[in-house]
């Protein structure tokens, strides 16, 4: 019981982290809060929705196609023009974005919520020491350890990598020094891109629909995920993301039948406390202004 | 001449103007100091050559091209920068900083020569090749600042303060350096404090007053003849005479 309450925790600490890895890059980089990476997460679901009678791996394809292209050009569009501009300037930049895709998707392609039958595949299971893991919780762990790993990759042992993180620390400096800014946050945006796809495969087998408002959710676990991690993090962000999940997994499992609608306000008082012992966030080393 | 700088104004905002009508001039493997107090507007005219200042107006020609031409590229130029806080990666490795310097260059088969040649310079580099910029000392993190703007080969050098708030013996290294790359034939421009040791090792030196406004120029010889120099400098630079001739 314990075993297959901690499995899943996990799984849903996996897909929680997921959302927070976009979350942090852009603004560990750009110092953007993109409030627009709901959406981007929407349109990866939606890639999924339309190639529904497709093989999976083909609607995995499209999702990662559609999201990375769509956050380029919010970059390209909206953000660009703005680069200079303060941060509050940006963050209501990608507001505006926000509601502008919505409302577009609304009106044209995604009028209401659409079902999206799951893959057979996904909603099998195995049974190991009488644990009950499901294929999805599976693929889920696998393509987090995936991304996360191949994104500490990239940064790490790529040129790219190395040129994302000293324009995360000075880009002035960096652009000083050669670097193409312009190239490098095109790369930090298709970047995210491809964790918004990720995050939207996920969520779409998690709850067979989508619609023009399924952004908004992923948004605030992903923002707040990664607020306790580490904003500037990337390690930190995925912790703070894995950490919410479980915490959200273990309410749900112990939590008295009457007292399930109360959840997510246990959850976040939690996170309010951790936030008031390290306001920086759990594995940031930087401390943050506190008045 | 290399660089031109004529009639020079820049304002940051609406009131504060930082140089009021500064002009200045570097020929091809000159080294030129910029000397002056705190304020005086010396990393300011640096800033406007590399274009992260505001010129207000006057000009600045680099070989020929205005350098506030929205095409003019400082990088593609050749002009290489090392702020005064040296603008050195925290989070990156001293390698990782250093091979940051040539990232835009197309020769990459003589960038790792090149690498060798600046930890022959700065042996210090080398030991520390793996380390976290953030955990090298000051005088560390110069000689990194200065060895990563070398690697871009570059025609013109400007460094801004390069030996503020160091060891006594890191500022004779750094000023070391400075004349090996002279003779190398880097051509240099040096903004300093450190009037005595820049007029010095210098070729000619400029004497800035805030606010923004060039006092006088030449060399020691010079210097020492204007008496308006002499004044607000505290000495008179005759007695470098002997090193600068």
């Amino acid at each position: 019981m314990i075993l297959q309450i901690i499995v899943d925790m996990v799984g849903l600490g996996a897909t929680y982290a997921l959302l927070t890895i976009g979350i942090a890059l852009l603004f560990g980089i750009l110092g953007l809060m993109n409030f627009a990476y709901g959406e981007i997460i929407m349109i990866g679901a939606f890639a999924m929705y339309l190639f529904k009678d497709y093989p999976w791996f083909v609607g995995v394809l499209a999702a990662v196609v559609f999201a990375v292209v769509v956050s380029v050009l919010t970059e390209r569009l909206a953000f660009r023009p703005l680069r200079n501009a303060d941060p509050v300037t940006l963050m209501i930049a990608s507001f505006a974005v926000s509601l502008a895709l919505q409302s577009v998707m609304r009106m044209t392609v995604l009028p209401r919520t659409q079902g999206v039958p799951p893959q057979p595949f996904l909603t099998e299971s195995i049974t190991v020491f009488g644990i009950r893991v499901t294929v999805l919780q599976i693929v889920t762990l696998v393509l987090c350890g995936v991304l996360l790993g191949g994104l500490a990759l990239l940064m790490k042992k790529t040129p790219l990598g190395v040129q994302l993180r000293a324009s995360a620390e000075n880009f002035q400096v960096a652009k000083s020094l050669g670097v193409k800014g312009s190239f490098v946050i095109m790369s930090a945006f298709a970047i995210a891109g491809v964790m918004a796809a990720a995050s939207g495969v996920i969520l779409v087998a998690r709850q067979g629909a989508v619609s023009a408002e399924m952004g908004l959710t992923p948004l605030l676990i992903g923002i707040v995920g990664a607020v306790v991690g580490g904003m500037s993090n990337l390690k930190g962000a995925a912790l703070g993301g894995l950490l919410l999940g479980m915490g959200t997994g273990l309410l749900e499992a112990t939590l008295p039948t009457d007292l399930i609608a109360f959840r997510d306000a246990f959850l976040y008082s939690a996170v309010m406390v951790v936030l008031v012992i390290r306001p920086q966030g759990l594995l940031s080393g930087t401390k943050v202004r506190t008045s | 001449m290399l660089l031109e700088i004529n009639e020079l104004f820049v304002r940051y905002g609406k009131s504060v103007m930082a140089l009021q009508g500064a002009s200045l001039e570097v020929g091809e493997g000159e080294l030129v100091s910029l000397i002056g107090q705190n304020g005086a507007g010396k990393s300011t005219l640096l800033k406007s050559i590399v274009g992260i200042a505001p010129v207000h107006s006057g000009s600045i020609t680099y070989d020929g091209a205005a350098v506030t031409d929205k095409k003019f590229s400082v990088i593609k130029n050749r002009i290489a920068y090392v702020p005064e806080d040296r603008g050195v990666f925290s989070s990156l490795t001293v390698g990782e900083n250093l091979r940051l310097g040539a990232v835009s260059r197309k020769d990459t088969r003589n960038i790792d020569a090149d690498i060798e040649r600046e930890l022959a310079r700065f042996p210090i580099l080398g030991e520390y090749w793996s380390r976290g910029a953030s955990l090298l000392s000051g005088g560390e993190q110069q000689q990194l600042a200065i060895a990563r703007a070398l690697l871009l080969r570059p025609k013109l050098l400007l460094l801004d303060e390069p030996t503020l708030g160091l060891a006594p013996i890191i500022v004779d290294l750094i000023f070391d350096v400075i004349e090996q790359l002279r003779d190398e034939g880097v051509t240099i421009l040096l903004v300093e404090q450190n009037a005595v040791r820049s007029i010095e090792v210098s070729d000619r030196s400029y004497v800035m007053q805030a606010p923004g406004k060039i006092l006088g120029s030449g060399d020691a010889k010079e210097l020492a003849a204007n008496e308006a120099v002499v004044d607000y400098l505290g000495f008179s630079p005759t007695g470098l005479l002997g090193d600068s001739e």
